[in-house]
């Protein structure tokens, strides 16, 4: 098991970022989907221990992220959304910087720079300051700084954001190769499903909060030939009661119906009840 | 045949223990604050200061020996009083704390200068540069952060204050060849050592605190002037106006008194210079009880320092010993120059860990962690 959460809460004032989360996740490569807001940053700030819950427990790698927060960190690499940088300092620096806070010895720690760097495919420009770095090279060196101590997980967030196409298949492959050739855990967060698709296996999708879905990319590929969002131009009660007495399971959602048709009907059922009801 | 790609290597070494996470911080600051040429040039001539208190003590030591060069170079310790030079051994104490005490006075002025070129940068850049989510999604604590950045200030003080403390130490010993300095002497230099950390851990704490306030380090270095020069200005404005009451009530009697030293009767201008002469010490005495419950002071930060620096090092019993050589007429003025300020010590330990609290409580509440909705 690569972590799970058990009814987790966290607010922050007026707004839940997590509401009774619950689920389990198995190791390889995961994908975190969900819309800006669903919760996928502070669910990974869980992970990571940086914040205290409101309620519930869980655990990742098999630490209890409540209680063994600084171990978990130390077997984790995380490359964070932002645009962040330790400043005034060359490419070879900033990772050999970043291995010796995670508590490599500073030679240990310039050495896998090196390696990690010509991973990444950064070698040329490690003697650079970083401030000079394109966003491209930015979001590599990020990458380079979230596995120079080799970790048993490696967490993405958002890897691609503001990247040009060529850049961001470069970030995939190298997520792709880390998580499917090289052993590693990979927890791969984003807003976009290709690039989810590309890395990951595995897919939890979240939405305010909660678990939206989870499985396995296959499994949520599989086309739901029954189920249908219908939205009307006039009131939608009517129509839903009419879907009821007809056999389908007709959900009210907002401003639309989450139709499940029944096996042996298609969708010619609904045109045929809007002509009705015209 | 070269290898062009390794591609991924996996680690297999052992990552250490988290006591000495916050050196990492620490060593990699000194790292890029040594890259400053500026930084350089004014560590060298930082340790200016060191060289001549290093210089004056070998020469002390050339006199405890009674050796055949003091005569070259007496000339450079005609300050002292000739009893001092005839008897070294009796005032050895007292020369060392004096030498020790005007370096510190002067090193306290470079270290302000020192942490104005190191300390803004030190959270405003990582904050500026948004840095702070590669340092705790690491394991790091917030203490070992705020650790880490004081080391980087202990540090570059540690190079112009302790270390020069300890070599001039080494070398006055040397030029001894008399065991019994290190009994006499080693708590001159415990005490440097000590004033060396206040004034770090103080200083620092102070700094790292302005640095948080702003992504800007100009701004930063600018609050940081502000705060000691204000201090200062205000000091010395009310002990001014202070003084200037004192002297304005002295100067209306004086007055009075001096008009009648212009009397034809002798016996009238014998009771006036009597009278003046008493109105004198009087005036003396009232800026003796004065300085004692002076708090003005405590406005300035650096006197503040200063203050624990005097009480560290016992400077007073120094300038009362060497008050002895001084005519008796003139030894309360003396002492009222060279014992200024005079009221409690503890009262500048209080301001300083009053605004050591405020730092810790501003670092606090800059500096959080990731807990926080973007």
């Amino acid at each position: 098991m690569l972590f799970q959460f058990q009814d987790v809460t966290k607010t922050y004032g007026p707004v839940t970022a997590l509401n009774s989360l619950s689920l389990s996740v198995p190791a390889g490569a995961v994908g975190l989907l969900g819309p800006n807001g669903s919760g996928k940053t502070t669910m990974i700030r869980a992970l990571l221990g940086l914040i205290p819950l409101d309620r519930g427990s869980g655990e990742v790698l098999g630490m209890d992220f409540r209680h063994r927060q600084l171990d978990i960190r130390r077997a984790i690499g995380f490359a964070p959304e932002d645009e962040c940088l330790f400043p005034r300092v060359e490419g070879i620096e900033f990772v050999a910087y970043a291995g010796q806070l995670v508590g490599m010895s500073a030679k240990d720690s310039l050495q896998r720079s090196h390696e990690v760097l010509d991973y990444v495919g950064l070698g040329e420009a490690r003697y650079r300051k970083v401030e000079s770095y394109s966003t491209g090279m930015k979001q590599r060196l990020k990458l380079a700084s979230a596995i120079v101590h080799d970790p048993k997980l490696l967490i993405l967030d958002e890897p691609t954001n503001g990247m040009d196409p060529a850049g961001r298949d470069d970030i995939i492959k190298l997520a792709h190769d880390l998580a499917h050739n090289k052993n590693m855990s990979v927890l791969f967060s984003s807003h976009l499903l290709p690039d989810v698709e590309a890395v990951c296996d595995h897919v939890v999708v979240l939405g305010g909060g909660k678990l939206l879905t989870q499985g396995t990319i296959k499994e949520l590929k599989q086309a739901h030939r029954q189920r249908f969002e219908v939205r009307l131009k006039a009131e939608p009660a009517p129509f839903a009661s009419r879907l009821s007495a007809l056999g389908c399971t007709a959900e009210l959602r907002d401003d639309l119906i989450m139709v499940q048709l029944p096996e042996g009907h298609s969708q010619q059922m609904l045109w045929e009840i809007a002509a009705e009801q015209k | 045949m070269p290898i062009f790609d390794q591609g991924y290597q996996h680690w297999s070494g052992t990552l250490r223990g988290h006591a000495w996470r916050w050196l990492a911080i620490t060593r990699h600051g000194v790292k890029i604050g040594r890259k400053s040429l500026f930084l350089r040039a004014f560590l060298f001539l930082a340790w200016a200061p060191a060289l001549v208190l290093a210089f004056m003590l070998c020469i002390w030591g050339l006199v405890e020996r009674k050796s055949d060069l003091v005569g070259q170079v007496s000339g450079l310790l005609g300050f002292l009083a000739p009893d001092i030079l005839a008897h070294p051994l009796q005032y050895r104490v007292t020369v060392w704390t004096l030498f020790y005490s005007q370096f510190l006075q002067v090193e306290l002025y470079l270290s302000i200068v020192l942490i104005l070129l190191v300390g803004p940068n030190l959270i405003s850049q990582d904050l500026r540069f948004n840095a702070m989510p590669l340092y705790f999604s690491r394991p790091l604590r917030r203490i070992d952060y705020f650790l880490g950045k004081l080391g980087i200030i202990a540090a570059f003080l540690g190079m112009v204050v302790i270390v020069p403390a300890i070599v001039a130490y080494i070398l006055g010993l040397l030029f001894s060849h008399d065991i019994t300095i290190i009994r006499d002497t080693l708590p001159i230099l415990l005490a440097s050592i000590a004033y060396g950390a206040v004034i770090s851990l103080s200083a620092g704490m102070l700094v790292l605190a302005l640095s948080s306030l702003s992504r800007n380090s100009r701004y930063t270095a600018l609050f940081w002037l502000g705060t000691l020069l204000v201090g200062m200005t205000i000091s010395w404005a009310l002990n001014e106006i202070d003084k200037d009451q004192r002297r304005y009530a002295y100067v209306q009697e004086n007055g009075r008194i001096q008009s009648q030293r212009m009397e034809s009767d002798p016996a009238i201008r014998e009771h006036a210079r009597l009278e003046q002469e008493k109105r004198a010490q009087e005036a003396l005495d009232r800026e003796t009880v004065a300085a004692q419950h002076n708090w003005r002071p405590l406005v300035s930060y650096t006197a503040n320092l200063s203050r624990i620096g005097d009480h560290l090092l016992n400077t007073r019993a120094t300038w009362v010993a060497l008050s002895k050589f001084v005519p008796a007429d003139q030894r309360q003025a003396y002492l009222l120059e060279k014992l200024d300020p005079q009221y409690p010590w503890y009262w500048s330990a209080e301001v300083l860990a009053v605004l050591f609290g405020l730092s810790a409580w501003i670092l606090n509440f800059r500096v959080r962690s990731l807990d926080r909705l973007k």
